[in-house]
């Protein structure tokens, strides 16, 4: 009982936090004012990706249709693509069909927009208790998976994009839902059949989740052909059975390949290969200048010049530790996790393999992007799969970490790390990369920031993209106070919880910590024993020589 | 036999594991053969790849290293003495038995085929080293995948370039001291100073090298206090491995009258660094960090930061392990020296390089950060020979970022030479001397310090150019041009053309037309009038 209402109540202050900080306005997304500022620059579809997805649920929903009528086709540009005549989306659809209950549900409500935004906070809802269910898995206690779940979604930029209409927390809930299979049941072919699902789903959200869920497939077909070794003999294993499992991919394809169907007139014809229209004119014409067909040729050098090893000089950089993307400069906290390598090397090697795999990946893959900063945004987005193997790391450090250091260290960062990632939640995820700053710096004659820091400018002067701050919060509060009673009750969550993980890891009432005590002390004893024997008899040879 | 393995409701395939050791040992005695043909087939192919795409000979290095060795076997004064003091000898010493031929010579695989062979050699050490620590075949084949698949070393094994030589000789310089800390075996220790002593005959990172593994010689035998063992191997190992040094400073002596000619003559790299240092872009001089930085960042675009950060944790791994002894660690400390030495020798104003994004928009001298690659491919091999349950881990995510290496065809190597300081685009003056000078008797005055990229890319033979190395026609062409050039070829009023600096003390420049001016070099022609004068015959009897 107390197990259930523990669940719940993490389930409510989850939910609740991430209502504090949805974005969204109120009001209804029409044909008619979908373009205005209201709702682009100054609202919750500041940057393409968020307009090019709502821009396909609207046109599904609203107008019966895969393709644009031309005032969404006005919404969704840069990122909008142009087939047989007529305008189409340029993004993979899942992200899109995944938010349409959402914005159905929404509009009876009468916010379609926030309907179709709280679909994502949902999955980082389920991010947060997939993490929390993996490190359990992994032998971390409740509380420090508890926390390390808490740190994933609100100590990392994963709190901003779980505010948002961004594919991010979705790849990672399918990532992760396919990691929990594997580990969850070490031999069970049944949990092959989720494993394919998710694979095979994780394609039509962003395509390339293809690379990112490689290391889970791979771990999979390890389930399916195994090498095993004994004192006399070698042997190979296969289940030919496993093949049944493959039927779990059989949706997610048939689904994909429909789309494709429906919005391209074929079934094989991804969403980024067609042509993209980068400006539309008055007539509602696609600008020929901006057009760019792209070749066989092209593509060939898109796809190969786009993943440049000789760029993960300056990718890894950014990714890490720069001040305008750096996991150092947003979610510091995390990267604690790594002491607990060791460890769970130790205990669950394959395990291990497969997390560095999926850091590794998702590391070399985004390094290697010419755009690893990707566009304007708030820390780094890309890098969610790896915050939450981070945090996976890190709530088995905590289990029954006794070191002081770790734990002053922990405070410390995560109280900077929730700080910050809250400040990026409640106000704007239009931060420029350095690169483009310091040059927009000339030409607006001011000091453009690129960090967090340019999330307080924006709270101090613009104030806050969170619906409930801009319904009903702004009549009682300013949105620096606001930003102060979210990140205060965030706080109180997660000090809570690591109250009591260090109430638990200290406790001398134990039994267990009572028995280890009384072993250190028996330790202690033997030791001075030896060493007072070695230093009498050091005495007695130097007085014997004396002698 | 396919059986049906009730309990893990499987099919299984059983191997003895007697029968698979009978395998391995015989894949064992196989392999190195096939990777050897592997090797020359990967070599060959590369070449042929860059030959014909004309990248080959990107490099103005290049054309000068051949060009070298040319004039030894051909030209106005052939000879060993045409070997110079720009540039250590062995590389063209290399070249000699075949750069007589003009295919050989023009299509610079005269130059590139020791290249090619140390190619091969370096990474048959490779995978013999990893033996030597212990590695199964999968790290072992794993370290030469590494190096093979550098675009960057690949790049460089098809020119007439001395990086790979000197990774050759100094791997195996290394390799060898390590079986010798190893096992005691003195064979061990003279082969090694035998293989720096080539080092040091290729660039001066040998020389650093061999003063590393001088002192690690001295520590092995002193070990204990022994230090009368410690001198005499100290010496033993140094007489025949410093031998490459004493013989140059030799030759420098000889030939030029200084034995520090290479070090502070007029085309020295330190004449080279001065004036940088002068015009005030010799930044990493006395700035520890930024040379370290800069080396960096060589390191990681010519190795891949992929590949570097797999060395680095498996040198960790290795100077970690307890299971390999402390001399076999200690001498392996000698994988680390090109890192050493570059650095320094940025730190000191000894050595140049231009990152692009950091020295401007430019590259030069990158190429530097390859001399670590073999280095890191031994770590690597050991690495995934270390963590077993890690390495499909590391291996894969190897192969994935090496897949996009190879697709990009992007080496950092060719930047350098193609569009860094490394090149200059003479094609438009070596055109003009071959339509125009090449059907008629005469000779070209140049300078070969200056326009060795011009007098290879011309392909008019050797004999037709006087330039600093004729001894007697130099001479008289500076003293008297239209005597003997009907052509001039020199950067107008740069005195850092010696040509120019010599011509511009004669009054003899108005009998010659300038005929054409290009970016990096003008070309005179003499007047009709003097031309039945000028000698086209090479009568001068050299002393």
């Amino acid at each position: 009982m107390i197990k259930i209402l523990q669940h719940i109540a993490l389930f409510v202050f989850t939910l609740g936090i991430l209502a504090l900080a949805l974005r969204g306005l109120p009001g209804t997304v029409t044909h008619e004012n979908m373009n205005d500022h209201y709702w682009t620059e100054n609202g919750p579809f500041e940057l393409s990706p968020e307009r090019g997805r709502f821009a396909l649920v609207y046109s599904v929903l609203e107008d019966k249709s895969y393709t644009f009528a031309l005032p969404i086709a006005r919404f969704a540009a840069p990122d909008v693509g142009y087939y047989d005549g007529e305008y189409v989306s340029l993004f993979a659809p899942g992200v899109s069909f995944l938010a349409l209950p959402g914005y159905v549900i929404g509009k009876m409500f009468g916010s379609a927009q926030v309907g179709s935004f709280a679909v994502i906070s949902l999955f980082a809802l389920l991010n947060l208790f997939l993490v929390r269910g993996i490190a359990l898995k992994l032998g971390a206690s409740k509380t420090a998976s508890t926390i390390g779940g808490l740190l994933f979604l609100f100590a990392s930029p994963a709190f901003a994009y779980g505010v948002t209409l961004y594919q991010h927390h979705i790849s990672t809930a399918l990532l992760l839902t396919g990691f929990y299979a594997l580990v969850a049941s070490k031999k069970s072919l049944l949990a092959l059949i989720p494993v394919w699902f998710v694979c095979a789903l994780s394609i039509p959200v962003d395509y390339p989740n293809a690379f990112f869920l490689a290391p889970i497939g791979i771990a999979a077909l390890g389930r399916i052909l195994w090498k095993e070794e004994t004192v006399q003999k070698v042997s190979l294993h296969v289940k030919p059975q496993a093949i049944l499992t493959f039927a779990g991919a059989i949706i997610p394809i048939v689904f994909f390949m429909w789309f494709n169907h429906q919005a391209y007139g074929n079934a094989l014809q991804l969403a980024g290969t067609v042509q993209q229209v980068k400006q539309i004119d008055e007539n509602g014409d696609p600008v020929q200048n901006f057009t760019a067909e792209r070749s066989e040729t092209s593509q060939n050098a898109t796809t190969v010049t786009f993943f440049d090893p000789r760029s993960l000089v300056h990718g890894l950089f950014t990714l890490t530790i720069s001040a305008d993307r750096g996991i150092v400069t947003f979610a510091p906290v995390l990267l604690i996790g790594l002491f607990a390598l060791p460890h769970i090397y130790k205990k669950h090697p394959e395990t291990t393999a497969l997390m560095l795999a999926i850091i590794g990946i998702n590391l070399l893959l985004y390094g290697m992007w010419g755009d690893p900063y990707g566009g304007w945004a708030f820390g780094s987005r890309y890098l969610l799969p790896t915050y939450a193997m981070l945090s996976i790391m890190l709530a088995v450090l905590l289990t029954g970490n006794r070191n002081k250091i770790i734990h002053g260290l922990l405070l410390i960062l995560a109280v900077y790390s929730l700080s910050i990632n809250t400040l990026g939640a409640v106000t704007s995820s239009q931060n420029p990369p350095k690169t483009e700053a310091i040059p927009l710096g000339d030409i607006t004659g001011r000091i453009e920031k690129y960090s967090y820091d340019r999330n307080w400018q924006f709270l101090t002067n613009q104030g806050s993209k969170s619906f409930i701050f801009n319904t009903v919060g702004k009549q009682y509060v300013t949105p620096v106070q606001y930003y102060y009673l979210v990140v205060g009750m965030v706080l109180v969550g997660f000090l809570s919880q690591y109250g009591s993980l260090v109430a638990q890891n200290f406790s001398l009432f134990d039994s267990q910590q009572a028995r280890l005590s009384k072993s250190q002390v028996s330790k202690s004893i033997t030791r001075f024993k030896n060493r007072t024997k070695v230093k009498l008899q050091q005495k007695i040879t130097k007085a014997g020589k004396k002698s | 036999m396919i059986q049906v393995d009730k309990k893990n409701q499987s099919l299984r395939v059983d191997f003895s594991k007697r029968s698979l050791q009978k395998l391995g040992r015989k894949i064992s005695k196989v392999l190195p053969y096939l990777l050897v043909l592997g090797l020359i087939a990967i070599s060959i192919w590369n070449f042929i790849y860059y030959a014909n795409n004309g990248l080959g000979l990107a490099y103005n290095d290049a054309r000068s290293h051949l060009d070298i060795g040319r004039r030894v076997v051909e030209g106005l004064k052939p000879g060993l003495a045409q070997l110079g003091s720009v540039w250590l000898p062995l590389p063209h010493v290399l070249m000699i038995p075949t750069i007589w031929n003009d295919f050989m010579w023009h299509s610079g695989l005269s130059g590139a085929l020791p290249s090619m062979i140390s190619f091969v050699v370096t990474a048959m050490v490779i995978y013999k080293l990893l033996g030597h620590f212990g590695v199964g075949l999968f790290g072992r084949i794993f370290g030469v995948v590494v190096f093979i698949t550098n675009l960057n070393i690949l790049y460089l094994q098809s020119t007439a370039m001395t990086e790979l030589l000197l990774l050759a000789t100094m791997t195996l310089g290394v390799y060898e001291l390590i079986i010798w800390h190893k096992n005691d075996q003195l064979v061990h220790l003279v082969r090694s100073s035998f293989w720096i002593m080539l080092s040091t005959l290729v660039r001066y990172d040998g020389w650093f090298l061999f003063f590393w593994a001088a002192m690690l010689v001295f520590f092995k035998g002193f070990k204990g206090g022994k230090f009368k063992m410690g001198e005499g191997l100290f010496i033993f190992f140094c007489t025949l491995g410093g031998l490459g040094i004493i013989l140059w400073l030799l030759w420098n002596a000889v030939i030029f009258g200084d034995p520090l000619y290479f070090a502070f003559g007029p085309f020295s790299a330190h004449a080279q660094q001065t004036q940088l240092d002068d015009a005030g872009v010799l930044q990493t001089k006395y700035n520890l960090p930024l040379s370290m930085l800069m080396y960096w960042y060589a390191m990681a675009y010519n190795s891949v930061l992929f590949t570097v950060v797999l060395g680095i944790l498996g040198a960790i791994a290795l100077f970690y392990d307890k299971t390999i002894k402390t001399p076999v660690k200690i001498a392996a400390t000698a994988l680390l020296a090109p890192f050493v030495f570059n650095i320094i020798a940025l730190y000191l104003g000894h050595s140049v390089l231009f990152i692009q994004g950091i020295s401007g928009n430019t590259w030069f001298n990158v190429r530097y950060g390859v001399m670590m690659m073999p280095s890191f491919a031994v770590f690597a091999g050991y690495l995934v020979h270390k963590f077993k349950p890690l390495r499909f881990v590391f291996v894969g995510l190897f192969v994935f970022v090496t897949i996009f290496h190879l697709g990009n065809k992007d080496a950092v190597t060719i930047d350098d030479g193609r569009v860094g300081s490394s090149q200059k685009n003479v094609d438009e003056v070596s055109t003009w001397l071959r339509e125009n000078a090449g059907d008629e008797e005469g000779f070209v005055l140049i300078s070969a310090a200056s326009h060795d990229a011009i007098i290879f890319s011309s392909r008019l033979p050797m004999k037709k150019y006087i330039h600093e190395g004729t001894g007697e026609y130099w001479e008289s062409a500076t003293i008297a041009p239209d005597r003997w050039a009907k052509w001039i070829v020199m950067r107008t009023n740069d005195t850092n053309d010696l040509t120019f600096r010599e011509v511009s003390k004669t009054d003899a420049l108005w009998k010659y037309n300038l005929v054409q001016s290009f970016p990096f070099a003008d070309i005179y022609e003499l007047k009709e009038e003097f031309k039945p004068d000028a000698e086209t015959k090479a009568t001068i009897i050299q002393r």
